[in-house]
């Protein structure tokens, strides 16, 4: 039992990720390999918050979102002078460089030793400790962001992102202008992850730079293109799928050592296979360009 | 003076001067039409008015207005639309939510906007549609509404950029080859369109570049006639095409 | 002042493996105009065939480079026939192209991982016979390293100027629809794209993996160099990509001595972000007006 709690919990923390990354690549168009970014530093920015500064758990979140949202706009104004191939390069640069940052800056971060010893969330005094409590915040958060991304999804903001990345002369011609929608769809992206850094590390109370590589982007990555984007159902479809189909090798009986292995070269080859038979993914609208 | 004027613009692309000083006037309450052979720069001269190209010299005025170097967006936002060469429609929307887009206002594009003023929205949105219909039913694609836009065919993805763009209002259009790949009968309409929106509007610019001479004689009031980059010839549309000049050297009769 | 000296040297070594990175990439994203990811699993596949040979059936170096070497270019041709031609024959954009091949080296890297294990592999133990020259000390594989790597771009950069098969798959980075019309042969155009541009990897890859062994994972560092290299030089100048190699390097090696090693990686992208902002036809490009879009 606790182990399916386990698994609904790092669904509900997974679809804050996608459903905010699915704004940039979805609606936008534009491969983002740096989601791990501002998921990393709003766990960094929260756990910091709550032990070092002192900060209460939803102070710490509210402040953590703030953070991110500078480091999002931060990235986003260099990076989104640019589509394609450069875009990808740009977004991934500053992937490895805060990586590197938070892998190297021991005195902050200390570094790959990891934080053990996160406070749990409390809420107007209430400490949440036991994992149904958990489940609930969590569930709460993510109903939440999850409304406000489907109201984004749908506002005339979402339509003329879609615009602009079904093409992007056309849309300009009709006074939507790209560089700050982008822009926005990126910050908005960036702050929701923040929110599910800060849930991810006050649930596993420990973090430390590995959760936050490349690797992760890519898997989030993985996860919307499998499942399809442009809408809501697409990242949904994808995150439970990806998140349990692990979950489902190990009925298989593989040996831990191998596992991971294993499982990166089904999603390698999931990837190959989308690309031939569904490039717009299970449940998706929009086609890669 | 009203209107919108070019003055003295030039443009140099791969070491090539594509546009060489070019001057000329599109007036309210008309249709001047840009005519002359492929490479004359025609498209040329509509991105460096639209912001897509900044031009190496001279300017762009609108309204007396200095509107050079401004970006697409801002162009579009003075009032001028664009209507391109390939039609550009957005292919991942149905044909109603093409235009729609179009036609909410640049206010309620803000990521907050909905959580603002959530009843505004739900009636702009209503309203947008309702217009949106309007157009499309003009066009003769409301039947079609609920579509994906990318499975009309050319000739109906045009007609569909047609009413994208006069359902956005804007007060000076630039059309690039209107005409072009559409039936007979389309072409008629969209010709009956734009010549009953100048006369009904005083206020409206339209600026056409077109190919076929016949849409041109009937349609355009004034023509700039263009040859390798410069203005070879322009005034009233019968005065122009009917000089010797201009049919020996393009016509080719 | 001798530790700088040593640094420099080092920098050249680095320099010249960035540069066979970065003619390996360079020549498919220029090219074939795609961003290539595949190319950092040919750069793991070269290296671990060298340590299955030698290692497991104890077939000495000498045999088993070569062998690498050719098991690189031949997994790179079967990985461009089984996935990117194909996809390429149905029209898919160049972003379609970008992800299959990231799933292509997902799939590769892990697969090794699978057989040899994630930690690191070393060929040769023991100390690396080395040179002294006064106060630096070089040692015979940076010697070998230097060498390949400065004769492999050299070698390229004449068979750009001389050889007619190269000179058109130069220029049909500028024109692809060019090859088709003028009746080159595209198909074998592009296998020896790929062949070349896994020759480059795969020597890349075992001269480092001889110096400093291997692990499965490397092969994304490598590809990112070498892309990073291309970009900055700028991608259509040849001795940009050299450059951007050598710069890459240069500016690592300052670092260590500044600061420490391990803001290597944030040095290489730090260049490439200033160098896109700032200058996105590269640093080295000759001057030209800037296009617009």
């Amino acid at each position: 039992m606790n182990y399916i709690i386990h698994l609904i919990i790092m669904i509900a923390i997974y679809l804050i990720l996608t459903l905010g990354l699915n704004l940039v690549v979805g609606f936008g168009g534009l491969l983002s390999i740096c989601q791990a970014v501002f998921y990393g530093i709003g766990a960094y920015a929260t756990t910091l918050l709550m032990m070092k500064v002192g900060v209460g758990f939803m102070a710490a979140v509210l402040l953590s979102v703030l953070i991110t949202g500078i480091f999002a706009l931060a990235i986003g104004i260099p990076a989104l002078k640019f589509r394609g191939d450069p875009f990808v390069l740009v977004t991934l640069g500053f992937q490895a460089i805060v990586f590197t940052i938070l892998y190297n800056w021991v005195e902050l971060t200390r570094g790959p030793y990891g934080i053990p010893g996160i406070p749990r969330p409390s809420i107007a005094g209430y400490e949440v400790t036991e994992l149904p409590e958990y489940l609930i915040l969590t569930s709460l958060f993510a109903g939440v962001i999850i409304i406000f991304l489907v109201i984004i999804y749908r506002s005339p903001f979402g339509l003329a992102l879609k615009a602009l990345r079904d093409d992007e002369m056309a849309a300009e011609g009709l006074g939507k202008p790209p560089f700050y929608l982008f822009l926005g769809a990126f910050v908005i992206s960036g702050m929701v992850a923040s929110v599910a850094g800060s849930l991810y590390a006050t649930y596993v109370t420990y973090i430390d730079p590995t959760s936050f590589t490349l690797d992760e982007s890519i898997f989030l990555l993985v996860i919307l293109l499998v499942g399809g984007t442009g809408n809501l159902k697409g990242p949904v479809v994808g995150t439970v799928f990806l998140i349990l189909l692990p979950e489902a090798l190990r009925f298989l009986g593989l040996p831990d050592t191998i596992a991971p292995n294993v499982r990166q070269i089904l999603y390698g080859l999931i990837i190959v296979a989308f690309m031939f038979l569904r490039p717009r993914g299970i449940a998706g609208e929009f086609k890669l360009r | 003076m009203v209107g919108l004027k070019i003055k003295n613009l030039s443009k140099t692309l791969l070491g090539m001067e594509i546009i060489r000083k070019v001057t000329a006037t599109f007036l309210p309450g008309r249709i001047t039409a840009l005519v002359g052979p492929n490479g004359a720069g025609k498209t040329t001269i509509f991105n460096l008015i639209c912001g897509y190209l900044t031009p190496d010299n001279g300017a762009v005025f609108y309204d007396d207005e200095d509107i050079t170097g401004l970006q697409p967006y801002q162009v579009a936002r003075k009032g001028i639309g664009r209507l391109f060469q390939d039609v550009r429609i957005f292919e991942g929307m149905t044909v109603l939510e093409n235009v729609v887009t179009a036609c909410m206002p640049y206010a309620s594009e803000s990521p907050l906007f909905p959580f603002m003023r959530p009843l505004r929205l739900s009636r702009l949105y209503k309203h947008a549609r309702e217009r949106s219909c309007y157009w499309l039913e003009f066009v003769g694609l409301y039947a079609k509404k609920d579509y994906p836009a990318s499975e009309l065919s050319f000739g109906q993805q045009k007609l569909l950029a047609i009413a994208r763009l006069l359902s956005k209002g804007f007060r000076v259009m630039l059309l690039d080859e209107p005409a072009s790949g559409l039936s007979p009968i389309a072409t008629k309409k969209v010709m009956a369109t734009l010549e009953r929106i100048v006369s009904e509007d005083r206020d409206k610019t339209i600026v056409v570049v077109e190919h076929n001479m016949k849409v041109v004689t009937e349609m355009a009031d004034w023509v700039y006639f263009m040859n390798e980059g410069q203005v070879a010839f322009f005034g009233r549309t019968d005065h122009v095409l009917g000089a010797r000049e201009v049919r020996e050297m393009y016509l080719g009769f | 002042m001798t530790l700088l000296l040593q640094l420099l040297v080092n920098a050249v070594c680095n320099a010249a493996i960035y540069a066979l990175l970065a003619i390996g990439f360079g020549l498919i994203y220029r090219s074939l105009r795609f961003f290539n990811i595949g190319f950092g699993a040919v750069y793991v596949i070269a290296s671990y065939v060298v340590i299955a040979l030698s290692e497991t059936f104890g077939i000495p170096l000498f045999a088993s480079i070569p062998l690498g070497i050719f098991a690189g270019i031949l997994s790179s041709i079967l990985i461009d026939r089984l996935v990117f031609s194909p996809l390429e024959g149905y029209g898919a954009p160049t972003g379609v192209l970008l992800v299959a091949s990231l799933g292509v080296y997902i799939a590769i890297v892990n697969l090794i991982a699978l057989i040899f294990g994630n930690e690191i592999k070393i060929i040769t133990k023991g100390m690396e016979p080395s040179f002294t020259i006064g106060p630096i000390i070089v040692t015979r594989i940076q010697i070998a390293q230097i060498l390949i790597g400065w004769t492999g771009a050299i070698l390229f950069w004449l068979s750009i100027r001389k050889n007619t098969l190269v000179k058109a798959i130069w220029a049909m980075g500028i024109a692809p629809e060019l090859v088709i019309a003028l009746g080159l042969p595209y198909k074998r155009m592009r296998a020896i794209v790929f062949s070349l541009s896994a020759l480059f990897a795969a020597a890349a890859s075992i001269i480092t993996t001889l110096d400093v062994g291997i692990d499965p994972h490397v092969g994304m560092g490598a590809l990112l160099t070498g892309a990073v290299a291309v970009i900055v030089g700028g991608v259509n100048f040849y001795w940009g990509w050299v450059s951007g190699a050598s710069l890459i390097a240069l500016l690592q090696a300052i670092g260590v001595w500044l600061f420490s090693a391990k803001w290597n990686e944030l040095i290489t992208f730090g260049i490439l972000i200033i160098t896109l902002i700032f200058r996105p036809d590269g640093i080295f490009s000759p001057k030209r007006r800037a296009e617009e879009r």
